[in-house]
């Protein structure tokens, strides 16, 4: 809402520099945006929150003023002198739509000159940015600047019929506004239409042919209420905003309609001429009840914190308009609010009043606050375990968004077979799909990175997932998701980690399997799951040829998964000490030829089965191969076995049992030939 | 692998050895030479030491100590040429061999997110004011995104325009109206609701998460973004314990004592609401918005407004972050650009 000093100045006297007062406004709800200098004139930008559409005036700006400089606000009270005749014999309306607009009121003027505006009322417009077009339609504009309240001047030789009706628009109606252009209307919208057609879109904007032109003699003045839901809806389905329909959004005062038809009379006959016919023709005010509001003296205190005087209190509430009942030897008081301010209701809303003028500088800063505990949340202990092995693997953290478009990586869909979700409309350009995996924000992540010519990025991402539910809510699972490079392995180990620190060695033993995965966005043989009693915690794999090749990948990437939520599940958020033994472990090497297609997972179990309790560890060395010495498809695999008792020391008899049946085993099970 | 075999790479590295080492002339020659012969990481001696794995047992003593042999011979070469050219024996020894100005070599260490350093920040403070951490979805109803919040139908903020709805197979133009519609969350305030309807009073909580709004991207927008929302429910919560809290959470944060000062705004789920500033190197910083939690917030619940009282308040995480990094562009934030990501260490 742009202000003009100046025309201030007509209601109210601001003894204080325009900053100042800018400063106080801005400290009691008006926020100053920014002050400019029109022809000398400061004009100043205040925000109007939605809830105060009795500030879209200067009026309401001035009365905001007198309350916080407690000096006297000054409202110019139309003086008219009407002909004989009757508006109501020439004008006749009738409502139609009443739930859109709830009280319409005409008034006829006869005989106007139209010509420009006067000096003042054109200065005082473009001050604030509006064009002056003709003393008629810059009276009404004017009007609408100084209380809020729309206003629109009809050429009245226009309305066809003489007659006015406040109806909704039929469907598909066509109507052309006042710039011109033909719009397309439907039965929700209401228009204002004379005997044969519509002559304006109620509370938007006028028709062009009814709209007053030079030639125009008899004015036909519309003051209405239309409904915000109404306007609102008109104005955004049109994609038609004007001042008028911003002011109905937030709701006008049905108590200042006819004061400002009359106000608008007024300087119309000053400016143009002419002659107001008596009376007005009024569909009738359908004003809601004011309400009493009960005012608690204690109440004030409770909420805000500090101690107003009861008598400031009510003092604020009668300075900005509110009838109060009750003396201040009482403990509360009975409040009505002006019919400007349909924004107070309740007890809150008066207090919240008091708070702002009485000034929140008021409100001290260092009021006790109780001690109490907090607690951090598993997810918290198991978050910060996850990120801190991720980074000390060299993983960057991103964030991507949550929405993605389509590409040749959205079939990675490890944890759903139901189709993505998507918005009406997209996040950003072409994202409209809510993800199911990290995965394909990583893989656009990776090439942004390649685009920078940064090499070798190695990404990982914390955020939800989310997937269809035939009811309710759609599910959300919280994932890592990492982008490597090509080695799986680093990849892995990096879960494996993760899993082991979480939930502890005896549960990455005991509960967690791991297994292949043939998945056809993956490489062949590349895809490895975990799982916990069925369910897949975690997934890994090389992204197949054909996914690089159609994002133009510049490598070949090891992607991955996990589950964090079922990972919180298992979590062990305190690690036990477990009793350290007292024995040496004995180390026994293995160097295995076996097929190439045998792999590790059966391997180290087979030992371990073979070799049971004493050896608590198989570790993976080395694999090579020696072509010549063991011919084509095979391999050489390198291990080390840790023995150890946890009640003797072990003799080198007792691990040369265990190798032996181990030996036994490598050779039954794998046909595998040890070299010595 | 046989011990002949083993033998005879022995001989033929010391032949080698020798043969190079008599012939050198300059003493940069020498340093390569003796990074070829005994370099400590890939030295030939090192390499055929790796050998000695593959030997038989029986005859690795005997392997053992050939190489031994060899390893002092061609360390006595090394010595000899050195002192041929000018330096003194002690000087070709390992000690000096040793150049402790080479860079270090730092291990390759991953990068946490700035929001995330944040987020974990700003946990961490309202953990110590006593504010638990709490979280809800992001795909949220309207009930708990609007009506519960005192946002009524007729709300502009409830604009299929402004918010991302879900489009579903049964209905693909949304319908405001509709309970059940489902949306991306447009605040975090939504978890309040999700906290008061399950959780007993009195509480303090915060949540942290994403949040979405059809902005167009620029320097200070983003279609996506992240909130604090904290939450205090007790018997006698006031607007002094809100500045107080608040207070005391910037100083906390930026580190050095700050002045609040409350604006008057309009938020539906508060009554009074307020715009909340911070004094801060000679300037108001906005911060975000906070109130007394609105009656209707609570009658919704069916939380008894005259027993019980509280504050909310809710701040934006990105504009916390990027002025304490000094970033500039939100867009930045969400480039995932390495070497954005790897400027925050700490």
């Amino acid at each position: 809402m742009l202000v003009s000093w100046e025309w201030l100045s007509d209601y109210v006297d601001i003894g204080i520099s325009h900053e100042e007062m800018a400063t106080r406004w801005a400290l009691t709800g008006l926020n100053h945006e920014s002050t400019a200098m029109m022809d000398g004139v400061p004009v100043i930008d205040l925000e109007i929150t939605s809830n105060r559409g009795d500030c879209l005036g200067h009026i309401g700006i001035a009365r905001e003023a007198s309350v916080l400089l407690q000096s006297e606000l000054r409202i110019p009270s139309p003086q008219l002198k009407p002909a004989d005749e009757l508006a109501s014999k020439t004008l006749v309306i009738e409502n139609q739509f009443a739930d859109a607009c709830p009280r319409y009121i005409g008034r006829l003027i006869r005989g106007v000159k139209i010509g420009p505006s006067p000096m003042w009322i054109q200065k005082r417009l473009l001050a604030i940015g509006v064009k002056p077009i003709n003393n008629v339609v810059d009276a009404t504009n004017y009007v609408m600047f100084e209380c809020g309240q729309p206003l629109h001047a009809f050429d009245f030789a226009n309305i066809r019929g003489g007659k006015i009706i406040v109806r909704p628009a039929r469907d598909k109606e066509n109507f052309i506004a006042i710039d011109h252009r033909t719009y397309q209307l439907d039965s929700q919208m209401v228009v204002i239409a004379d005997a044969e057609r519509a002559v304006a879109l109620g509370g938007v904007m006028g028709g062009v042919e009814s709209e007053v032109s030079d030639s125009t003699v008899d004015i036909l003045l519309e003051a209405a209420e239309f409904m915000p839901l109404s306007v609102r809806r008109t104005a955004r389905k049109l994609k038609l905003h004007s001042p008028s329909s911003y002011r109905y959004e937030r709701r006008i005062d049905q108590a200042n309609m006819d004061w400002a038809s009359r106000r608008c009379c007024e300087i119309i006959l000053e400016t143009a001429g002419g002659e107001l016919m008596s009376g007005s023709v009024d569909t009738g005010p359908r004003l809601p009840a004011r309400t009493q509001i009960l005012l608690r003296e204690s109440k004030i205190a409770s909420v805000l914190g500090i101690h107003v005087p009861w008598e400031r209190s009510l003092a604020i509430l009668v300075h900005l308009g509110c009838e109060v009942t009750g003396n201040t030897n009482d403990a509360d008081a009975r409040v009505v609010a002006p019919s400007y301010r349909a924004d107070l209701t309740r007890e809150i809303d008066l207090i919240e009043e008091i708070a702002r003028i009485h000034g929140y500088e008021q409100i001290p800063e260092d009021a006790a606050v109780p001690l109490v505990s907090s607690t951090k949340r598993p997810k918290d202990i198991v978050m910060e375990t996850v990120r801190r092995v991720v980074c000390a693997s060299g993983f960057d953290e991103t964030m991507t968004p949550s929405l993605v478009g389509k590409s040749s990586t959205s079939t990675i869909s490890p944890w759903t077979d139901q189709d993505a979700m998507s918005t009406l409309i997209p996040l950003l350009e072409g994202a409209s799909q809510l993800r199911r995996s990290l995965i394909p924000s990583l893989v656009s992540a990776r090439l942004y990175n390649q685009s920078q010519t940064n090499r070798d990025s190695q990404l990982f991402e914390t955020a939800n997932i989310y997937m269809p539910r035939s009811s309710g809510l759609p599910g959300q699972q919280f994932n890592l998701g990492v982008i490597g490079l090509s080695d799986i392995r680093s990849v892995a180990g990096t879960f494996e980690e993760i899993v082991h620190r979480v939930c502890g060695p005896d549960f990455m033993q005991s509960k967690v399997t791991k297994s292949l995965v043939a998945w056809n966005y993956l490489a062949p043989k590349s895809g490895i799951v975990w799982q916990v009693e069925g369910e897949t915690i975690a997934w890994v794999g090389q992204l197949n040829r054909s996914i690089v090749d159609s994002m133009k990948l510049d490598c070949s990437a090891t992607v991955g998964e996990m589950n964090l939520d079922m990972l919180l599940e298992h979590a062990r958020l305190v690690p036990q000490l477990q009793p350290i033994v007292p024995f040496p472990t004995v180390e026994r090497d293995l160097n295995l030829i076996v097929d190439e297609a045998t792999q590790w997972q059966s391997i180290s179990s087979a030992i371990q089965k073979a070799a049971g309790p004493l050896c608590i560890n198989v570790l993976f060395r080395e694999i090579y191969r020696d072509t010549k010495k063991d011919g084509d498809g095979k391999k050489r695999v390198l291990l080390s076995m840790h023995l150890r008792s946890s009640t003797e020391t072990l003799t080198s008899e007792q691990a040369d049992t265990v190798m032996q049946s181990v030996l036994a085993a490598c050779k039954a099970e794998f046909q595998a030939t040890i070299l010595q | 692998m046989s011990l002949q075999n083993f033998v005879d790479s022995l001989d033929n590295l010391l032949d080698e050895a020798k043969k190079s080492l008599d012939e050198v002339t300059s003493s940069e020659h020498l340093e390569t030479l003796r990074v070829k012969f005994v370099g400590a990481k890939n030295g030939a001696i090192k390499a055929v030491q790796k050998l000695m794995g593959a030997i038989e047992s029986e005859h690795r003593p005997a392997a053992g100590k050939r190489f031994n042999e060899v390893r002092d011979a061609i360390q006595s070469a090394l010595d000899a040429a050195s002192e041929r050219l000018g330096g003194s024996t002690e000087k070709a020894s390992n000690e000096l061999l040793i150049d402790p100005t080479l860079p270090g070599i730092r291990p390759v260490l991953g990068h946490l997110h700035p929001i995330t350093q944040t987020i974990e920040h700003l946990k961490d403070i309202m953990g110590r004011l006593g504010f638990n951490t709490t979280e809800g979805p992001e795909i949220e109803d309207t009930w708990h995104n609007f009506m519960a919040l005192n946002i009524p139908e007729d709300h502009p903020a409830r604009d299929p325009l402004d918010n991302f709805y879900l489009a579903t197979a049964s209905k693909q133009v949304h319908n405001p109206t509709d309970r059940d519609a489902m949306l991306l969350r447009s605040q975090t305030s939504t978890v309040q609701i999700r906290v008061m309807e399950t959780q007993p009073l009195p509480l303090r909580i915060i949540s942290l998460g994403r949040v979405y709004r059809p902005d167009a991207p620029d320097a200070t927008h983003f279609p996506m973004f992240h909130q604090m929302e904290g939450l205090w429910v007790d018997t006698n919560v006031t607007m002094a314990q809100l500045k107080s809290v608040l207070r005391l959470f910037a100083t906390s944060y930026l580190g050095s004592d700050v002045k609040v000062r409350f604006r008057p705004s309009f938020f539906p789920f508060t009554e009074p609401s307020v715009e909340v500033d911070y004094w801060w190197n000679d300037n108001w910083i906005e911060f975000g918005g906070a109130g007394m939690v609105d009656p209707n917030v609570f009658q919704a619940l069916g939380i008894d407004s005259e027993k019980w009282s509280g504050f909310a308040f809710g701040l934006g995480v990105e504009r916390l972050c990027m002025r304490r990094f000094g970033i500039v562009d939100i867009r930045d934030l969400y480039r995932s650009d390495v070497r954005f990501l790897r400027q925050f260490a700490t």
